[in-house]
């Protein structure tokens, strides 16, 4: 009777202790997937270039398997190098590549920023070890934040990662050995990314590819471009699968101060409004809706707990526009400023008449490819998108004609056109059949001559990408405007929009 | 309720009932001897945890023995499941490989220029610890920075810590290595027999694990010779006194195939450079193209290409390093110096080198560029701007993380310390005395012998010529790529006497 007794009065006990045991362990799995603590930047530039924006959630990489897997899987990067041999820049020392995010989400995971698409390199000289030693400020690599990676293989990267994911090497074994080589890990983190990060990374990698898998069948986006859109229609919006074709250039994004207002964004404006392009193009990096939501809350605010989005903005404002690196022909740019402003100003002038409208499509006569790949179901998909939100995303439009786009900076924003299909500012006033048919895009030394980058010859040929202009979404037709004029002015006009 | 009291008793009691002395006897006995096994296999895995755990160096109290034989970790370390790091095989493979395959290995260590003292079974430069079950040994500092100089051919070497290793010749020590590490004659009982010959023996846990060791140690040989076999058939073999310290790390550390490089930048062979007084270089451009302002970086730089890793690093061991060389004197100029001869010298010193070269000067430690000192410009092109970037990767989240690391485009003023003891002179070692650097580029020898221990008083430098230093030294040939002798013109336009003088002022640095 007593013993009866006694295991009646226990089993309140084992209850306890059993609901006490799931409640630390349901800690301990939030704590150690879910919590999240931010990484503050006190700058907006540092913020720019490693801010969080949300995509570490959904997307983001367990930061040791990152670290580990360029030393693991080189010979799915172009070239020795590691990430910054995808055209990734790297500035004052930091561990992780401009673009890159670091937070924790449990554990710490790396993601994506705005910065990895929009940072632009540039050499005035190839410099050793494969040209000569020159001077310094020559050879020397200059990063230019919020600039476009025209050197920057988005697919690359992309294909990086599944091919390691694909790799059998790709396991818990062999990446643990690896990261034994750099960190003393925990014995919980180990459990944790033996039995769960790793083998859940994997998985999530191989699903990547499978949404991405429509890729395989379009020309390859080549370094400096992407397919903007096709993504998010596709896995975010649902909108079935077309075989349209988006790729274009990556823009540049500084100074949007110059941009006040409603002003034409994305190459065919598909929003114009500064605020909704920067959220819409962090969904297209991976950014969760919840975070948004939350982040939103918070543009007004003040510290360190301020909005993300907000410091962008406020950076992307005054981001200025990069100098011409090496001296002007004052005397002949002065000449060129009269034909600017005759044949160029009235579309590409800040303040004039057409600058951030659109124009129409047949007007400009450029590839049309990336205007198709905008659907009127797609505005509505967008549209809501949001809807249950209390922000709202409700300037996505339909367009037929592209941006009339202001021209700060231009000599940095090569190739050209939409579609990056013209090298350089000298050919995009030839007429088109006698621009370039082929050339190499990526490689970042400076044409001064034409102005534009370097896009043949040896070097351009091992560092870039072959543009073939006669693949789909690739013509270098179209935007006849100065192809007309004299030799002499062209000069003059090259020159004068060096100063820009 | 009181039925299941009932049952529950009587369940106890049929138990009870059924078992005679024997049963119990037996059940006893059975249960004794399940934790007899179970104890044995528990005191077996706490002795193989302790075992193969088990992490200590051969330590020395005094720095200096410290320095010559401590281990910094460059020992292979991590876990036996998960062996990292190291580059050389276990203790006793080591010293067995030169018996083994004396054809590979020919005069032992000893003929690579490795320097041997009483008392020690192992080479200055290598270090003993045991780790992952086995008596490992590993690099140090001391193996590319520590010289020997003899003032005439009969002699005893001076051993001079902190030297550079002029002598060394760690090019062929690696390919020895590889090739030996390599060959079938590498077994197990070859070992035995050749340390039995020489009246030594292993314990009995490491004769178990020889021939396991025996197998990684191929297949790290093997690695090794994959990643970084190109440089050793190189156009421009390092030859004694120099390293390529860059291209083995871009191979080792990073993993990148050097064979889709540049070929040209494989050729970055330098001199070893001297390890003393480094208080007064912080914040100096260290590295002959001055790459890195921090000696903290520079020292924990280095000891990566002896071998260590993030996590096998032995920072208490390499602190004890920095400090001393913080602090270590130069070596005084061992023979006579004709004082007012230099100080004759010590004007023209002071007007021709001491801006670039002095310490306190306004140009000491800075980059001078390519284009102004324009000697030999591999080294610096070796070392990329990419490649920076992924060393500042290369201890993530550790407070130790590189930094300072910067790509630069010409080669750093040194300051002129002990400057007799650093023969051959420019980075690359292409000048061998102090007079020939005074001359005229067309001037300079263009083919000697580097490593030969004598000392040419009147020069300042080694004896680069002659039978002796043909037997001892590796030949240099400077139209090779990465050996130019050209460039660092000051000086050689002063009047003959002026450069003596000058030359007899500099013993007394």
């Amino acid at each position: 009777m007593v013993q009866l007794e006694q295991r009646k009065k226990r089993w309140p006990v084992v209850v306890g202790v059993i609901l006490v045991i799931a409640a630390l362990l349901a800690w301990g799995v939030w704590y150690k997937l879910f919590r999240e603590v931010d990484t503050y930047y006190a700058s907006n530039l540092d913020h720019w270039r490693h801010g969080s924006i949300g995509t570490e959630g959904q997307q983001g990489m367990p930061l040791w398997i990152f670290m580990v897997l360029p030393r693991m899987f080189p010979e799915y990067l172009p070239r020795p190098g590691g990430w910054g041999s995808l055209g990734l820049a790297t500035a004052n020392a930091d561990e992780l590549p401009i673009g890159f995010t670091k937070i924790t989400v449990g554990i710490e995971r790396v993601g994506i920023n705005c910065a990895f698409c929009h940072t632009a390199t540039y050499r005035l000289a190839p410099g050793p070890p494969t040209g000569p030693p020159g001077p310094e400020a020559d050879v020397q690599t200059n990063i230019v934040d919020a600039g476009p990676g025209h050197q920057f293989r988005v697919q690359s990267y992309q294909w990086f990662l599944w091919s390691c994911a694909r790799d059998s090497r790709f396991d818990s074994k062999h990446i643990m050995a690896e990261i034994a080589r750099i960190y003393k890990m925990s014995f919980v983190d180990k459990l944790l990314y033996r039995f769960a990060l790793i083998p859940f990374t994997k998985r999530a990698l191989l699903k990547q590819q499978e949404q991405f898998s429509w890729t395989e069948q379009r020309p390859p986006w080549l370094s400096g471009r992407v397919d903007p859109f096709n993504p998010v229609k596709y896995d975010v919006l649902k909108v079935p699968k077309d075989d349209t074709v988006g790729n274009s250039d990556i823009p540049s994004v500084w100074n949007q101060k110059a941009r006040p207002g409603l002003f034409a964004r994305h190459w065919d404006d598909l929003n114009p409004d500064f605020k909704e392009v920067i959220i819409n193009s962090a969904i297209g990096d991976g950014s969760t809706l919840k975070w948004i939501d939350n982040d939103l809350k918070k543009w007004d605010g003040e510290g360190e707990g301020r909005s993300h989005f907000r410091r962008i903005y406020d950076y992307l404002e005054d981001a200025p526009v990069p100098k011409y690196p090496l001296p002007i022909d004052q005397g002949l740019a002065a000449k060129g400023k009269p034909i600017y402003d005759k044949e160029c100003a009235s579309c590409h002038a800040f303040g004039a008449e057409r600058t951030g409208k659109v124009i129409p499509a047949d007007e400009v006569g450029t590839d049309t490819n990336r205007l198709a790949m905008w659907t009127e179901g797609a505005v509505v998909a967008y549209t809501n998108l949001a809807a249950a939100y209390s922000w709202k995303l409700v300037h996505f439009e339909k367009n037929n004609g592209w941006e009339a786009c202001g021209l700060d900076g231009v000599w940095l924003r090569a190739p050209y056109l939409h579609n990056g299909s013209v090298p350089t500012l000298e050919d995009l006033l030839n007429p088109v059949d006698q621009r370039p048919k082929k050339f190499y895009r990526g490689y970042d030394v400076l044409d001064h001559q034409h102005v534009g980058f370097i896009t043949s010859g040896p070097e351009a040929e091992k560092y870039g990408q072959l543009m073939d202009t006669s693949v789909r979404g690739n013509s270098n037709v179209g935007h006849l405007w100065g192809v007309n004029l004299p030799e002499d002015q062209k000069k003059a006009l090259v020159e004068y929009m060096k100063t820009l | 309720m009181s039925k299941l009291k009932v049952t529950f008793t009587q369940g106890v009691l049929v138990d009870d009932v059924i078992s005679t002395p024997v049963d119990r006897y037996e059940h006893r006995f059975r249960r004794h001897w399940i934790v007899a096994i179970l104890l044995i296999v528990v005191v077996l895995a706490l002795f193989l945890w302790w075992y193969f755990g088990r992490d200590s160096a051969v330590a020395y109290n005094d720095i200096v023995e410290h320095f010559k034989y401590g281990s910094l970790g460059s020992e292979p370390g991590g876990t036996v499941f998960t062996t990292v790091g190291g580059n050389l095989p276990p203790y006793w493979i080591f010293k067995t490989l030169p018996k083994i395959c004396p054809d590979k290995i020919p005069g032992g260590y000893a003929g690579y220029g490795f320097v041997y003292e009483p008392n020690h079974d192992l080479p200055i430069g290598i270090s003993r610890r045991f780790r992952l079950g086995l008596d490992q040994v590993g690099l140090n500092c001391s193996v590319c920075h520590t010289g020997i100089v003899r003032g005439a051919p009969g002699e005893q070497p001076k051993i001079i810590p902190g030297m550079p290793a002029h002598q060394l010749d760690l090019y062929a020590f690696l390919k020895g290595l590889v090739g030996c590490s390599l060959d079938p004659r590498l077994t197990a009982g070859n070992v035995v027999d050749k340390l039995k010959e020489s009246g030594e023996s292993m314990g009995i846990m490491e004769r178990l694990i020889l021939p396991t060791a025996i197998g990684q140690v191929r297949t790290q040989t093997q690695d090794l010779a994959n990643k970084i076999g190109i440089l050793l058939d190189s156009p421009s073999p390092w030859g004694r006194g120099r390293v390529d310290t860059f291209n083995p790390y871009k191979a080792i550390q990073l993993n990148w195939d050097l064979s889709k490089l540049p070929p040209d930048e494989l050729i970055g062979a330098a001199d070893f450079p001297q390890l003393w007084n480094q208080a007064p270089r912080e914040g100096m451009h260290l590295h002959f193209d001055g790459n890195n302002t921090s000696v903290d970086e520079r020292n924990l730089s280095a000891a990566l290409g002896a071998g260590v890793l993030p996590t096998t690093v032995d920072y208490e061991s390499l602190s004890r390093i920095r400090d001393w060389i913080q602090k270590l004197p130069p070596p005084k100029y061992p023979w006579d110096i004709d004082n007012a001869k230099a100080d004759r010298g010590k004007a023209t010193y002071e007007k021709e080198c001491a801006s670039c070269h002095a310490f306190g000067s306004s140009k000491v430690g800075t980059v001078e560029p390519i284009e102004s000192v324009n000697t030999d410009p591999f080294r610096m092109n070796a070392y990329t701007y990419i490649f920076s970037t992924n060393q500042w990767a290369l201890y993530p989240e550790s407070p130790e993380r590189f930094t300072h690391f910067r790509k630069t485009y010409g080669y750093a003023n040194v300051p002129l310390d002990g400057v007799w003891a650093r023969a051959p002179y420019l980075h690359n070692g292409s000048v061998p005395t102090m007079w020939d650097l005074l001359m005229d580029p067309k001037d300079r020898p263009k083919s000697f012998h580097n490593g030969y221990d004598v000392y040419d008083k009147k020069n300042m430098g080694f004896i680069t010529t002659g039978p002796e230093a043909e037997q001892a030294g590796t030949p240099y040939d400077t139209s090779l790529k990465g050996n130019g002798n050209g460039g660092h013109l000051w000086g050689v336009k002063l009047p003959t006497d002026q450069k003596w003088d000058l030359i007899e002022y500099m013993k007394t640095l």
